[in-house]
């Protein structure tokens, strides 16, 4: 890479790092969630390591096994994520940033949660009985 | 499944959770160029989606259309939303024939009147009442004219159904031309290649089921997402260009170092398509990236624009000869030629080749 494309990519990661810090400013404010998709701006990889690398690395780190993996990772600047999806065949699908208390996929869903309710009361002793008890009464 | 029974709960018979569900939607708001804050909303809809009918004519094509749309479907989550469609009608696909079929197609669109998605892939051949390609005894010409009255929307899959394509090349002789020469009054969504890149149908249906709408379309119908920019724009190689890098053979060194196709005759500069982006076969590679440059095939009239391996900058590739000198000189001038070219109101239609 030439120092003019180096320089070039410094100014991208510079004003996209101003961009996040506005973000941050607004989930501040109003509680706005708010995302960059990386990968519909015209950055080249080594502008992409660039930012990820000024961005650092935070306290958290997740992996999301749905549908293929999805890597999310606060970075060193608290409520600044660096989420990265693959699908099952292990190809990017998605590589943003995103800017909240918690990224959307990690929260568990009410109907997902809904159906565990369901799913956990199944698997009690005594539902377990009540199966075994209906098994054997006199009739059955 | 039911013909009543929602996404959600198809995923959920499989096996998915919602997570996948939103992840789907992240993944689909990105390829659309939608707002990733958009993709909660999307997922939510999707959920809460029915199944959509969709009829599939083919007229006068290669059925490379179809193929690559068949064998790009790995076993992911996104070719879930293949299954989610109700796809009532394909001669290559469906196992009936004959006046079975005939009676196939009668149902599905008496049963789907005004809300089922027209595919057309092959162009429709116009020149003596259209006797040059029928189905079961039918014109193409008077199946289309009879369908898209009842269709919601015609999808043009591939550069025959959109532009006429290769049966359209010099001298023409049946007299092929594109859906949009023959409809004009339903939405029209082109999705042009030669073939097309499956993923952008993919990307189209995903917007119709989720917010009922197409996407937005650039002036030749086709979704802003995939086709809104040049091959040249997202190429890997761009930098060659701009550094004045370019391979002047096949085989010399500045091929063996990635150097820019150029000079060898890629259209890259002049056509507008996803290619760079999304890749093929499931995201392995483009043919720039194969070593050779683009012979512009989602472009309209490509054949008969010129030898694929002569220089936009001249030589006898004249059909594309006004965009190609200005991309010949320099970035700026590329990108005005690319949008002359993108807001033409009129299609080129050469009478012979250029």
């Amino acid at each position: 890479m030439t120092n003019l494309a180096g320089l070039a990519d410094d100014i991208l990661v510079d004003t996209l790092l101003m961009e996040i810090a506005g973000l941050l400013g607004r989930f501040i404010e109003f509680g706005e969630h708010g995302h960059i998709d990386l990968r519909a701006m015209p950055l080249s990889p080594a502008c992409i390591d660039n930012l990820e690398r000024r961005l650092g690395q935070g306290e958290v780190t997740a992996v999301v096994q749905a549908a293929g993996r999805s890597d999310i990772r606060e970075t060193g600047f608290p409520g600044v994520w660096w989420t990265r999806h693959e699908d099952e065949a292990g190809r990017l699908i998605a590589l943003l940033i995103e800017v909240a208390d918690v990224p959307s996929i990690l929260a568990a869903e009410r109907v997902d949660m809904a159906r565990g309710r369901q799913g956990l009361r199944g698997r009690t002793h005594l539902a377990g009985h009540a199966a075994s008890h209906k098994r054997t009464a006199p009739g059955s | 499944m039911t013909p009543d029974e929602t996404l959600d709960e198809m995923l959920r018979r499989r096996g998915f959770g919602r997570r996948s569900l939103l992840k789907f939607a992240i993944a689909m708001t990105s390829s659309l160029a939608l707002p990733p804050a958009l993709a909660p909303a999307m997922a939510e809809n999707l959920a809460r989606a029915r199944r959509r009918s969709v009829i599939w004519l083919s007229f006068q094509e290669c059925t490379g259309c179809l193929e690559t749309l068949l064998r790009s479907s790995s076993p992911t989550f996104d070719a879930l939303i293949f299954d989610f469609i109700s796809l009532d009608y394909q001669e290559a696909l469906m196992a009936a024939a004959g006046t079975a079929a005939e009676r196939t197609l009668r149902e599905a669109v008496a049963a789907n009147k005004g809300e089922f998605l027209l595919a057309i892939d092959g162009s429709i051949p116009t020149r003596d009442g259209g006797v040059y390609s029928l189905t079961g005894g039918r014109t193409n010409l008077d199946m289309l004219t009879e369908i898209a009255a009842d269709a919601k929307a015609i999808l043009a899959i591939g550069t025959c159904a959109a532009y006429g394509g290769i049966p359209k090349a010099y001298p023409n002789p049946t007299g092929a031309v594109g859906v949009e020469d023959l409809i004009h009054d339903k939405p029209i969504v082109n999705i042009p290649g030669c073939p097309p890149v499956p993923e952008v149908l993919s990307g189209v249906l995903v917007h119709f089921v989720s917010f009922g709408v197409l996407p937005d379309l650039d002036d030749r119908k086709r979704p802003v997402a995939y086709f809104g920019t040049t091959i040249h724009d997202q190429c890997y190689r761009r930098p060659f260009y701009d550094q004045g890098k370019f391979a002047k053979s096949f085989d010399d060194e500045g091929a063996r170092q990635g150097w820019c196709l150029f000079e060898l005759g890629c259209k890259g500069p002049v056509t507008h398509n996803a290619c760079a982006s999304l890749k093929w076969n499931g995201g392995t590679s483009f043919p720039i990236e194969s070593g050779h440059g683009c012979i512009g095939c989602s472009e309209p009239d490509f054949w008969d624009k010129g030898g694929f391996y002569t220089s936009l900058a001249g030589g006898s590739a004249t059909g594309w000869r006004n965009a190609g000198i200005a991309a010949a000189i320099g970035i700026a001038g590329g990108a005005a030629a690319a949008l002359s070219v993108r807001h033409k109101t009129t299609p080129d239609k050469p009478d012979k080749p250029a």
